[in-house]
C-alpha cells in the first residue's frame, strides 16, 4: 500500500493522489460499478500534465500495475467489468483548453476538459463541437472519445470519429504517441484517431484531442409527429429521400413517446422528432414542408421552438442518461435504417420484457434501449438476434454485475476478433489498461 | 522484413498463380508489364515480376496466399492514378490489380448505401445513384478514371470534401483480404459496430494492411440548388482573406478553390474558357449548395465578403451547363500547366486555412530563390495546396532540384501547423518527410497496427514509413538506394 503511494508521490507529488478508502462513499460505489467484485483499487491518481500522466503509466508498466483510465467517470459503468484494477487513473486535472484556432475552426484541448466547459468557451465565437453526448454536464472530451459517444446530431454531423482530427495518447509503456494534426484534411500516416475512438481506454490513455468545430446555427425548430408506426415509417422515409436537411431525426417507440408526454389520442403512439437548424427562413420552410408531408400520411404534428424545443431535447437526453429504474439494463443498438420501425414494433411486442425506452436515429440506424434489470440473458439474446436479422447489433452498456459476468455484452462479430485481440495484445501486451473491459 | 531470396523461382509463382486465376489474367511478358511500372507519379518506375488481375474476392485471397507461400511481397493497384507512388511495384513483387473487379454489387437508396467492388470507378457510383437523387461525395479530380479501391487506400478527398468529408467519412464496411490471405468483413451496414473501428484504421492505410475487395459506401442526397460564384481579385491575399471571412461568417460551401494568375493564364491559353480574367492575380471559386433559400442567403453574404475584400467582378451560375463552364478551367488546370511546360511536379500540402496568405508568400519567395515557376491551384476551404512546380525533365538533375523545392514546401507546411499530404497519400514519394511531422514513437505506434495486420511486412512494403536505410540521406539518394534499378524520368 504505502509503497505505491511513495512511488507515485515521487513522480507527481502529493496532490492528485487519493487512497481508495478516502474517496467519498458515493464515488467509490460509482467506480465499483466498473470493476469485477473481489478486488478493489488502492488509489485514484489524477496527474495534472501530460508528462506526469506519462510517468504514471510508465511506472505502472514497469511494476505491472493495472490501470483504469477515465475522465470524470460518468460512463465507467459501460462495457465489461474490469479485473484486478489497482489504480484509477483520471485525466480530470488535464483540463486545459490548449488552443482554439477560430478562423480554422479547430480546437485543441486536454482529454479531461469537460464537454460543457468546451462548449461554453466556443459559444462566444459562434462555434460549437457538434456532438450531443451522454451526461453533457459531467462528461469529459476524453470519455466521449473513448466511448465514441454522441446523440441525435449524428444525423447531420456524423459521429465522434468524423470530428476528431488529431490525438495524443499515452501508450501502455508510458510513451506519448500522436496521430493526425490540426488541419481538417490530412492523410499522413495511419488514422490513430479512429483506432482510439470507441476503444474504451483499452489501447492507451488519451491526453490531448483535436476536433473540428462547426458554426452555431442561427435558428432551430423541431417538428414532432406522433401516430401509427407505418405512417411514421413512411414520413421518415420521405424525409430521408427528400433534399431536406434535418440535423436530428429521431424515432421514438410508443413507450418513449408517452414518457416524454408527446402521445396523441391515437392508440399507436410512435413518434418522430425532426429537428432543423439553419437560417430562420430555411428552418421555417423545412418545418412547414415536413408538417405537410406528415398530414398527407395522417399524422398529427406540433412545432416546437425556442425554450420548448430546447426543453424537449434536454428531456430526451435525460431519459437516455437516467433510466426509469436506476438498475436498468441500457443498450446501444444498430439496425438497417429502413427496418427501424419494424424493430421498434418487435421490441414493443416482446412477451417477457417491457422496454422502458427505445429510440433510433433514423438516418444511421443507431439507437438506445432500456430494459428492466431482470431481463434474462435469453431475452437479450433474442433481442440481439432481432437486431442482427436487420444487419445490426446489440451492445449492453449498463447492467447488473451478474449479467455482465454471464453474458457477452459487446456482441462483437467473431470473425473480427482476431484482429481486435491482436491490436490489444500489441498495444498493451501486459493487459494493464482497462483489462477485460472490451475483449 | 521479407527476406527476398536471391533467386526467386518465378516460374513456380506464375504456375501457382495460373492455378488460381485465369491464366489470361496473369501477366508476365516484359512488354505487357510495362504499363504497370508506375502509377500517376511517373518519376518513379519499377517493373514488377508478375501482375495478376483477379475478378473476385476469392481470387484475390488465393493470389495473396500464393505470395505468402512463396514469401514474396505484393503491391495492390487500382486504376493507377495515384500521385504518391502508392502503387509503385517493387522489383521482386507481385502486383495485384483490382481493375477487373468492376461490379456495383448493391444499390440501396433507401438505406443510402452502395456496395461496390474496388475496381469500380469513383464517378460510376454517382452515376448509379443520381437517378434517385443521390451522389457519392468524395470527388478527386481524377474521378472519371480513379477507382474506389484506390480511394479507400489513399483516403481520397476532392473539391467537395470541405462540406461532405473525405473517403473515410463515407466508408461503412469493407471486405478485406489480409496479408496472409484471410478474408474478413469489417464494419457493417450500420456505423459504429461494436469493438475497435477497423474500417477507420484500414481506410488510408495505402495498401499496407491488405486489400479491400468489397466496399460499402454511404451516399448523400443531392442538394436542391447548387450555385457557383467566381470572384476575381488583384491580390492573392485578398482571395485568401475572403476564404477565411466566408468560413467565419458560418458558411460552409460545398467547395472553395483558388487559382493564381499563372494558372489562370495557363488555363485560358489551353482551354480558352474566356471566363477567367487574364489580368486577375487570383480567382476564387465558391460552390454553395442546399435549399434555395439557404443558397440565396449564403451567396449574398459571399458576394458581400468578396466585394469588401476588393473583388473586381463576381459571376455566378446555377444552371448546370454554366456551372460547368465556371469549373472547367479549374478542372483543367493541371492539364493546362502540363501543356505550357514540358513537365511539372505536383505537390500536396496542407496548412491551417488562416495561414494561406503567409504560405503563398513564402512559396512565391521560394520560386524566386530556386528559379522554378510555381503555379498555385488549391482547395482553399481546407487549406490544401497543390503547387505545380514547372521544370524540364530533359535537363539532367532538374527533377532532383524540383523535388527539393517540393520538399521545402512541405517543410513550410509543417512549420505552419499543417501536414505533408492532404489527399494524395505518402506512398513512395513522401515517406522521408514523415519524420518532419511525426517522431519515432508516433511512427512506431503506427507500425504496431501494421504488426497486427501484416507481421511479415509483405503488403506494399517500403511505403509510408521511413527507414534509416532509405531515408538516412537526402531524398534523392534514398530513392536511388531503395529502388536501385529504378528508371527516373
Amino acid at each position: 500500500m504505502g509503497a505505491i503511494a511513495s512511488q507515485i508521490e515521487s513522480i507527481i507529488g502529493t496532490a492528485g493522489i487519493t487512497a481508495w478508502s478516502e474517496l467519498p462513499a458515493e464515488q467509490r460505489q460509482h467506480y465499483e460499478g466498473a470493476i469485477a467484485p473481489g478486488t478493489l483499487p488502492e488509489y485514484m491518481i489524477c496527474p495534472d500534465s501530460q508528462e506526469a500522466l506519462a510517468e504514471v503509466v510508465a511506472w505502472a508498466h514497469r511494476d505491472g500495475i493495472s490501470l483504469l483510465p477515465c475522465g470524470s467517470g460518468s460512463k465507467l459503468d459501460w462495457g465489461k467489468l474490469t479485473e484486478g484494477i489497482q489504480v484509477i487513473l483520471s485525466t480530470e486535472r488535464l483540463n486545459r483548453l490548449v488552443e482554439h484556432a477560430t478562423g480554422d475552426m479547430v480546437v485543441i484541448a486536454e482529454a479531461g476538459l469537460p464537454f460543457a466547459d468546451l462548449q461554453a468557451a466556443l459559444a462566444p465565437t459562434n462555434q460549437f463541437l457538434s456532438l450531443d453526448p451522454a451526461y453533457p454536464e459531467r462528461a469529459t472530451l476524453g470519455g466521449i472519445v473513448a466511448t465514441a459517444d454522441s446523440g441525435a446530431l449524428r444525423q447531420r454531423y456524423g459521429g465522434v470519429r468524423d470530428l476528431l482530427i488529431g490525438i495524443s495518447f499515452v501508450r501502455a509503456d508510458g510513451q506519448v504517441a500522436r496521430g493526425g494534426g490540426k488541419v481538417v484534411k490530412n492523410v499522413a500516416g495511419y488514422d490513430l484517431m479512429k483506432l482510439m475512438t470507441g476503444a474504451y481506454g483499452t489501447l492507451g490513455v488519451l491526453s490531448q484531442l483535436i476536433f473540428r468545430t462547426y458554426p452555431l446555427p442561427e435558428a432551430g425548430a423541431t417538428v414532432v409527429a406522433v401516430g401509427d408506426g407505418e405512417a411514421i415509417a413512411q414520413l421518415t422515409q420521405s424525409i430521408l429521400l427528400s433534399s431536406l436537411t434535418p440535423t436530428a431525426l429521431e424515432l421514438l417507440a410508443p413507450v418513449t413517446t408517452q414518457s416524454l408526454g408527446l402521445e396523441s389520442s391515437a392508440s399507436n403512439n410512435f413518434g418522430l422528432l425532426v429537428r432543423f437548424q439553419s437560417i430562420p427562413a430555411s428552418v421555417e420552410q423545412q418545418s412547414a414542408s415536413v408538417r405537410k408531408q406528415a398530414e398527407s400520411v395522417g399524422l398529427a404534428t406540433t412545432l416546437l421552438q425556442d425554450a420548448a424545443e430546447a426543453d424537449l431535447w434536454k428531456r430526451l437526453r435525460e431519459k437516455w442518461d437516467e433510466p426509469a429504474h436506476s438498475d436498468a439494463i441500457t443498450c446501444k443498438m444498430g439496425v438497417r435504417p429502413t427496418r427501424a420501425i419494424e424493430l421498434l414494433s418487435a421490441l414493443e411486442k416482446l412477451e417477457d420484457v417491457q422496454p422502458t425506452l427505445a429510440t433510433l436515429h433514423a438516418g444511421s440506424g443507431l439507437g438506445y434501449l432500456h430494459l428492466p434489470a431482470d431481463a434474462s440473458p435469453s431475452i437479450l439474446q433474442q433481442i440481439r438476434q432481432l437486431c442482427e436479422t436487420h444487419s445490426g447489433y446489440l451492445t449492453i452498456q449498463r447492467a447488473p454485475v451478474p449479467l455482465k459476468q454471464s453474458f457477452d455484452i459487446w456482441g462483437i462479430r467473431s470473425e473480427t476478433l482476431p484482429l481486435m485481440q491482436g491490436l490489444k495484445q500489441r498495444f498493451d501486451s501486459q493487459n494493464l489498461l482497462s483489462p477485460g473491459r472490451m475483449l | 522484413m521479407v527476406a527476398v531470396q536471391e533467386k526467386q523461382d518465378w516460374q513456380a509463382v506464375i504456375q501457382d498463380m495460373e492455378a488460381v486465376i485465369d491464366p489470361n489474367n496473369v501477366i508476365r511478358r516484359k512488354e505487357e508489364l510495362l504499363v504497370y511500372e508506375c502509377d500517376g507519379l511517373t518519376s518513379y518506375k519499377q517493373r514488377p515480376a508478375v501482375v495478376v488481375l483477379p475478378r473476385t474476392t476469392e481470387e484475390v485471397a488465393a493470389a495473396v496466399k500464393v505470395c505468402d507461400r512463396h514469401n514474396i511481397p505484393f503491391v495492390a493497384r487500382g486504376a493507377g492514378t495515384g500521385l504518391s507512388g502508392g502503387a509503385l511495384p517493387l522489383e521482386n513483387s507481385v502486383l495485384i490489380v483490382t481493375a477487373m473487379m468492376k461490379q456495383i454489387l448493391d444499390v440501396d437508396l433507401e438505406n443510402q448505401r452502395v456496395v461496390v467492388q474496388p475496381g469500380v470507378i469513383n464517378n460510376w457510383v454517382t452515376q448509379a445513384v443520381s437517378g434517385g437523387g443521390f451522389f457519392y461525395a468524395p470527388d478527386p479530380s481524377s474521378q472519371i478514371i480513379c477507382s474506389i479501391g484506390g480511394n479507400v487506400a489513399e483516403n481520397s478527398g476532392g473539391v467537395h470534401c470541405l462540406k461532405y468529408g473525405v473517403t473515410t467519412n463515407h466508408v461503412l464496411a469493407l471486405k478485406i483480404v489480409t496479408p496472409d490471405g484471410s478474408i474478413v468483413d469489417i464494419g457493417g451496414p450500420v456505423p459504429e459496430m461494436p469493438g475497435y473501428d477497423l474500417p477507420g484504421i484500414f481506410v488510408g492505410s495505402e495498401g499496407t494492411l491488405g486489400l479491400a475487395t468489397e466496399v460499402t459506401l454511404r451516399i448523400v442526397k443531392t442538394p436542391d440548388v447548387i450555385r457557383v460564384l467566381l470572384a476575381d481579385f488583384t491580390s492573392i491575399e485578398a482571395a485568401g482573406q475572403s476564404v477565411s471571412d466566408i468560413i467565419s461568417a458560418g458558411i460552409i460551401p460545398g467547395g472553395m478553390e483558388i487559382m493564381d494568375n499563372f494558372s489562370i493564364n495557363a488555363v485560358e491559353d489551353v482551354v480558352s474558357t474566356n471566363c477567367y480574367p487574364r489580368d486577375a492575380t487570383a480567382i476564387l471559386l465558391v460552390e454553395l449548395d442546399g435549399l434555395e433559400v439557404e443558397v440565396a442567403a449564403a451567396s449574398e453574404k459571399v458576394e458581400a465578403i468578396c466585394r469588401k475584400n476588393g473583388a473586381r467582378q463576381i459571376q455566378s451560375a446555377t444552371d448546370p451547363q454554366e456551372r460547368l463552364a465556371l469549373w472547367k478551367g479549374r478542372k483543367a488546370a493541371f492539364a493546362a500547366v502540363g501543356k505550357i511546360s514540358p513537365d511539372y511536379y505536383v505537390q500536396d500540402g496542407v496548412v491551417p486555412r488562416s495561414k494561406l496568405p503567409e504560405i503563398l508568400e513564402e512559396i512565391e519567395a521560394l520560386s524566386q530563390r530556386s528559379g522554378y515557376r510555381i503555379a498555385n491551384v488549391f482547395h482553399a476551404g481546407d487549406g490544401n495546396l497543390h503547387p505545380l512546380i514547372l521544370y524540364n525533365n530533359a535537363v539532367p538533375g532538374e527533377l532532383e532540384k524540383v523535388e527539393e523545392v517540393g520538399g521545402e514546401i512541405l517543410k513550410l507546411c509543417v512549420k505552419k501547423g499543417g501536414t505533408i499530404s492532404g489527399e494524395h497519400g505518402i506512398g513512395a514519394d513522401k515517406r522521408c518527410y514523415m519524420p518532419e511531422l511525426f517522431n519515432e514513437t508516433d511512427l512506431e505506434t503506427m507500425l504496431w497496427v501494421r504488426d497486427v495486420f501484416d507481421p511479415k511486412r509483405v503488403a506494399n512494403p517500403d511505403k509510408i514509413f521511413p527507414t534509416p536505410k532509405t531515408c538516412g540521406e537526402a531524398a534523392r539518394a534514398q530513392a536511388q538506394k531503395e529502388f536501385p534499378n529504378t528508371e527516373r524520368f
